[in-house]
């Protein structure tokens, strides 16, 4: 059962304020989801394909057979006919259902069938930007493939590589990535390749991050098993700090006697540092992934040697400033450029 | 104890051997009585039987090997599937086992958890409470802690912890000078955490035990008010993120954060052990935290080295 998912441009504001795909609000790039059944056509869409800019097509592993890839080469050269500059994507998905051998055989015959059917049909079809992924919601594979889905719709892309490129030698980093905190998807990374490995580690440590940035705050969520008496107690506390990182005001000071200096959050950004060993190294080399928050959303993540984070701090943030700097010039330019589309 | 398919070898391998719960699936029935000795604070060896719960076994725990069971006992963990069709037969069984055990036994602390928690759809409050009676109805006058569990969250965690507790000598004198550290830090809280498992084993807030109760600590005590779950969610969180760096051949040693409403620090304190401190005061440099971290070390390794000898 080929299916196929819709992404919107984001070429109009109005249609914009919809937009709540997994996060992305307000992020280098706005864009909107549509999620669409098995059944949709090209004529059931309903909208014409140009107002689309990528189409990703979600298959089944296991589906190598005849039928299904009729209906992914259908709607292949359906969407071509009308939008011949949209980007097509193919998800193989549901890979970690399949041994690693046949994960990969089963990848590249489904890959070769439909590749060979639109040679067959035309061959003008080679010129076609076709893009196949295996993933899987069991790990990061998923995140990494729409990651690079992403990336296409990214104007500022060279721009925001450029700034990394120029950073990780300046620090000594083999890999850093920009990631949407929320969405844990990265929006861009540097020259060196993208090991999934490292990627996998990254989200997790994003992950980890997220849900320890509330789990230490004065005034807890109020879980569902705690009683009334949780409600009360916040409204009455005279130490109460903001729930919500995004608040301007300074809170109040927490230790009640004498009133403590508390972070202005608009020039404060999160950051943290994690030291791993590898224990298989005799030199007993340790690394660092540090991440630092660049804006509101974006955060930058970079692996690098702990002698370095542990002894040249100073170098590290110095760098994160100038690029922190460069990434928010970035934004506020494409959201001066939206405003005035 | 407790019977086949309760969930008694997967807590073991989530907890001793850091597997994630996706890895249970695999398990099949435990054959007889797996006994494991597990390293815990490093001197303490905790002596772990994991007793396969079909029936044929069970009876044989109860006849033959009666003595060789329920002899030198510290803790017995009896764990309940919540969503069991057995409900009589299971508690047939465990009223024979509380027998046994206090036949040979009777010192030993009674620990019965009510898991797989995540399967109930209902108000998980209200089946719990009604699991809860039932199980101290059948266990008379016998002194037992009933918790709910499950695999899926971080109840097994506190679960945990508090069933170490009960075996760790010194946890009160550990609590007095991790609130000295605290002092010295200027934390709102210091916690400790056994190395390999990240269980709890003390931290400075008064009563580690009993966290449903820190919400009356407010104002007592002026420690803020903070979420009542969270030092089971940071060995949950901890545990799994020791995961991931496994999967990619690296050993996780430390981690700082300075976020928007509190600094954390994480790092070894002795040989066995990690030590959080969670700091609200802004102006309280990381550097400092990791330096009294450095000087407490020395001291703590006594502490624990005293401890464990007596
Ligand atoms: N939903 C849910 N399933 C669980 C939980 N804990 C364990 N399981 C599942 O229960 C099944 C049986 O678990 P085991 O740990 O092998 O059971 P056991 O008590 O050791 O069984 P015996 O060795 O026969 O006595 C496994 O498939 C686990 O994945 C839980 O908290 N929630
Ligand atoms: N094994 C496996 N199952 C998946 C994966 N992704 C989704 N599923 C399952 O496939 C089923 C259908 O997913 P859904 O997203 O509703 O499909 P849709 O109809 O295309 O939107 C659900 O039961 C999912 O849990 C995957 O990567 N691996
Ligand atoms: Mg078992």
């Amino acid at each position: 059962r080929p299916r196929l998912n819709g992404h919107r441009s984001s070429s109009d504001t109005v249609e914009r304020t919809k937009i709540l795909l997994l996060g992305l609000r307000s992020t280098v790039i706005p864009l909107q989801i549509w999620d669409c059944p098995a059944n949709t056509t090209v004529e059931s869409l309903g909208v014409p394909l140009s107002q689309f800019s990528t189409i990703i097509f979600v298959i089944d592993i296991r589906d190598l057979y005849n039928q299904p890839i009729s209906k992914l080469v259908e709607f292949i050269v359906a969407s071509y006919a009308e939008n011949p500059s949209i980007i097509l994507e193919v998800f193989v998905h549901k890979a970690e259902k399949l041994q690693e051998d046949d994960k990969i055989e089963n990848f590249r015959q489904i890959h070769e069938r439909v590749s060979d059917r639109l040679l067959d049909i035309s061959p003008e079809y080679e010129q076609m930007q076709l893009n196949f992924h295996l993933t899987s919601v069991y790990d990061h594979s998923l995140h990494e493939a729409f990651s690079r889905v992403l990336h296409k719709l990214i104007q500022s892309l060279p721009f925001l590589e450029e700034l990394l490129n120029v950073f990780c030698p300046n620090i000594q980093s083999p890999k850093a990535f920009l990631f949407d905190t929320r969405s844990r998807l990265y929006v861009a990374t540097d020259a060196s390749p993208v090991d999934s490995a490292t990627h996998n580690l990254c989200c997790d440590y994003l992950l980890m991050l997220n849900s320890f940035g509330p789990l230490y705050n004065p005034t807890p969520p109020i879980h569902p098993a705690t009683n009334g008496s949780a409600t009360n107690g916040s409204t009455s506390s005279t130490h109460s700090r903001p729930a919500a990182p995004s608040m301007t005001s300074a809170p109040p000071s927490i230790h009640t006697p004498q009133p403590n200096p508390t972070r202005h959050t608009d020039f404060f950004y999160p950051s943290s540092s994690t030291t791993l060993n590898a224990p298989s190294s005799p030199s007993g080399a340790s690394t660092t992934l540090s991440y630092h928050l660049i804006t509101k959303h974006l955060a930058l993540l970079a692996l690098l040697p702990s002698t370095v984070y542990e002894e040249r701090r100073g170098l590290v943030e110095y760098n994160v400033v100038f690029f922190r700097q460069g990434v928010q010039e970035i934004c506020a330019e494409e959201e001066f450029a939206r405003v005035g589309e | 104890m407790g019977a086949s398919g309760s969930g008694k070898t997967s807590m073991r391998s989530l907890i001793f051997s850091n597997n994630p719960a996706s890895l249970t699936a695999r398990l099949g029935a435990t054959i007889d009585v797996e006994q494991n000795h597990v390293r815990f604070l490093g001197d303490l060896v905790l002596n772990l039987w994991d007793c396969g719960g079909q029936d044929s076994f069970m009876d044989s725990y109860l006849t033959t090997q009666r003595a060789t069971i329920f002899k030198q006992v510290g803790v017995m963990i009896y764990v309940f599937d919540v969503e069991t069709r057995e409900m009589g037969k299971d508690l047939e069984y465990y009223r024979d086992c509380l027998a046994g055990l206090q036949q040979y036994s009777p010192d030993a602390a009674i620990f019965l958890l009510v898991h797989k928690m995540d399967l109930v759809r209902e108000p998980r409050l209200t089946a719990f409470q009604r699991k809860k009676q039932e199980l101290q109805d059948a266990s008379g006058d016998a002194v037992i802690s009933v918790l709910g569990t499950s695999m899926y969250d971080e109840s097994l965690y506190k679960a945990w912890s508090n069933i170490v507790h009960t075996l760790i000598p010194n946890a009160a004198i550990l609590t007095k000078h991790l609130q000295t550290f605290a002092g010295a830090c200027n934390a709102t809280e210091v916690i400790l955490f056994e190395r390999t498992t990240f269980l709890v084993i003390a931290s400075s807030s008064p009563t580690p035990t009993s966290l449903d109760t820190s919400l009356e600590l407010e104002g007592t005590t002026g420690i803020p008010k903070l979420d009542a779950k969270r030092y089971e969610r940071t060995s949950e969180l901890i545990k799994a993120f020791k995961h991931s760096c496994s999967r990619v051949r690296e050993e996780f040693r430390s981690l700082e954060m300075e976020l928007y409403d509190f600094t954390a620090v994480l790092d070894e304190m002795t040989r066995n052990t990690y030590v959080m401190v969670i700091i609200h005061d802004p102006t309280i440099e990381i550097a400092a935290v990791k330096l009294n971290i450095r000087l407490a070390r020395r001291k703590f390794e006594e502490l624990q080295s005293d401890s464990l000898v007596s």
